[in-house]
């Protein structure tokens, strides 16, 4: 087998995006009518979520509620067969738990929490395929299935992953390409330039931070757009079905 | 869950209120560290040191010993780093139970010093697929006054540099090895190949309309304190931890949650870091150096060298 590039010298990646192309991204929401009270599907490439959202409501135990906010609690279960190599993942795994700390943290920001006091509003978010990009999809999905279910938001929260590549900073990364370079995971709050969320694991250099975070935020602006679209998209549908009847 | 510590609305008021007026209740400019007192590192053995910094203290002890290396990693040793935060340090912490913040707290530390290589793990091989030396750190949070994670990763890196371990000799074609009693043979330091300092930012929102901080249409009342002592870590909106070393790389950033952040001000924080990365990592090493020069000369070790005048 030939070596694997990461960036040939023509500028295309594994699988012949450039630098700067973002993968297919689609989206759906109120997927799950019945069960939830707001719900998604996000793929980005190959990487698969479905989010559930309950509540706002009376949260089961009283140590939950608190008397000024909502409590928002994240259940995040990533399926044994969403990788090549099928594994087993207990939520106790420190990965799992500092994810699920750090989605709760991020939503507790952008949800206007203070609206629905003594609630608990409940995310179940469900990776069924991984290839790279899990913390940014998650927060996509559990973005558009909270728009759903009608809880007030500040702004959309978009999230994208950004790795570098030598000097060149490569969008969007997908599976082979997170596992080989490091990679920045930034959420940006609605068309600002606000970092809700930041995750690095690995080293890059200060220097190149700057023009990483530039394309990132392009990046999450347009994500936000394509959210967007869907989330009017199926807002028409719903306001036609009214007009109906 | 623990009982959280809460703060008057009153004392509240009072610290917003003078952070507006650019002072900080503990006297220190909005970028300024404290600096580590009463570093304590032990003659008798090698890695065990204690620091304080402010009323902040931990203990970090480094151990070693001998083990089969993992099936897929013949070549490596092993490395852990074991994080105890109990209720010693302070009654928010609550014993045996790993609450979120604790474990945001190791995985950080974890993630800036093993996962970005600072210690040489091929060097610790003795014979490949056979023998690896497994090097244990265990931190212990002994009083909470704020910025675990900081203190935290300086202390480990300054246990690890202190640390040495047994000189070994490999006999029978690289079968068998002998151990030297670190009294025999002079032991050997481990290598380590960068030092990763993090830096903590806490971020405070100053204005009353939170709504406008979020969407980005005031930027100017946001306050960021560098090093918080414990009343500056309970009052905090958010805090993002940049971890850095000395030949300006960031080795791991992470922000969860809290209010957010402009990227204007993430880029100038990170590159005003590089300061204090310099001092700090350049305090290690003289700390170190000057341990070593003390034991030397009060061991006399100078009779030993290949060169000496007997």
């Amino acid at each position: 087998m030939s070596r694997m590039e990461i960036y040939s010298p023509e500028g295309l990646r594994l699988d012949g995006r450039r630098w700067n192309e973002l993968r297919r991204f689609e989206s759906k929401i109120n997927t799950h009518p019945n069960s939830s009270d707001g719900s998604s599907y996000v793929e980005q490439g190959n990487t698969k979520v479905i989010c559930m959202v309950q509540g706002p409501m009376e949260p089961s135990s009283r140590s939950q509620a608190d008397s000024t906010k909502a409590t928002i609690e994240v259940n995040l279960s990533v399926a044994s067969f969403s990788t090549f190599e099928r594994k087993k993942r207990s939520k106790s795994e420190k990965r799992m738990v500092e994810l699920k700390a750090t989605l709760e943290r991020t939503f507790e920001q952008s949800v206007m929490c203070h609206l629905y006091p003594r609630t608990l509003i409940q995310v179940d978010v469900t990776v069924l395929a991984q290839d790279g990009g899990l913390l940014a999809s998650v927060t996509n999905a559990i973005t558009l299935a909270l728009i759903d279910a009608g809880i007030a938001m500040y702004d959309y929260v978009s999230c994208i992953s950004v790795g570098l590549y030598d000097q060149t900073p490569l969008l969007d990364l997908n599976g082979l390409e997170e596992k080989d370079i490091s990679t920045l995971t930034i959420g940006v709050i609605g068309k600002t330039e606000k970092l809700a969320l930041l995750m690095l694991e690995d080293k890059i250099p200060l220097d190149n931070l700057e023009s990483i975070l530039g394309i990132a935020i392009a990046a999450t602006h347009r994500l936000r757009d394509l959210m967007d679209d869907e989330v009017r998209k199926h807002g028409n549908v719903r306001a036609s079905k009214l007009a109906k009847n | 869950m623990s009982r959280k510590i809460e703060i008057t609305t009153n004392e509240k008021t009072y610290f917003i209120e003078a952070l507006k007026n650019g002072i900080r209740l503990n006297g220190r400019q909005f970028n300024e560290m404290r600096t580590p007192s009463n570093i304590f590192l032990s003659k008798d053995e090698y890695g065990y040191i204690e620091l304080e910094w402010g009323l902040t203290k931990i203990s970090c002890r480094v151990s070693s010993f001998i083990r089969k290396p993992f099936e897929d990693r013949p070549f490596e040793g092993i490395f852990n780093i074991n994080c105890e935060i109990n209720s010693m340090a302070s009654k928010q912490f609550e014993n045996g139970k790993n609450s979120d913040e604790e474990v945001l707290i190791s995985r950080i530390i974890e993630k800036s010093i093993r996962r970005s290589n600072s210690l040489d793990l091929e060097s610790l091989c003795i014979i490949s697929g056979e023998k690896v030396w497994s090097i244990t750190v265990d931190l212990n949070f002994l009083n909470f006054d704020g910025n675990f994670i900081d203190i935290g990763c300086f202390g480990v890196m300054l246990a690890l540099s202190h640390f040495k371990k047994p000189d070994i000799t490999i006999i029978n074609g690289g079968k068998d090895i002998i151990i030297h009693d670190i009294n025999e043979r002079e032991p050997q330091p481990l290598s380590i190949l960068h030092i990763p300092i993090c830096l903590t930012y806490s971020f405070y929102n100053t204005s009353q309309n939170v709504e406008e901080n979020i969407k980005g249409e005031s930027d100017e009342d946001a306050i960021y304190l560098l090093d918080c002592d414990y009343k500056e870590d309970l009052l905090k909106d958010g805090s993002i931890i940049i971890t850095l070393n000395k030949n300006r790389e960031i080795i791991q950033l992470s922000k969860n949650g809290g209010i957010p952040i402009d990227v204007n001000i993430l880029l100038d924080l990170s590159l005003n870091s590089i300061k204090f990365v310099n001092e700090l990592t350049d305090l290690i090493k003289t700390l170190i150096k000057d341990h070593e020069q003390q034991r030397f000369t009060e061991l006399n070790l100078k009779l030993l060298q290949v060169g000496a005048d007997r």
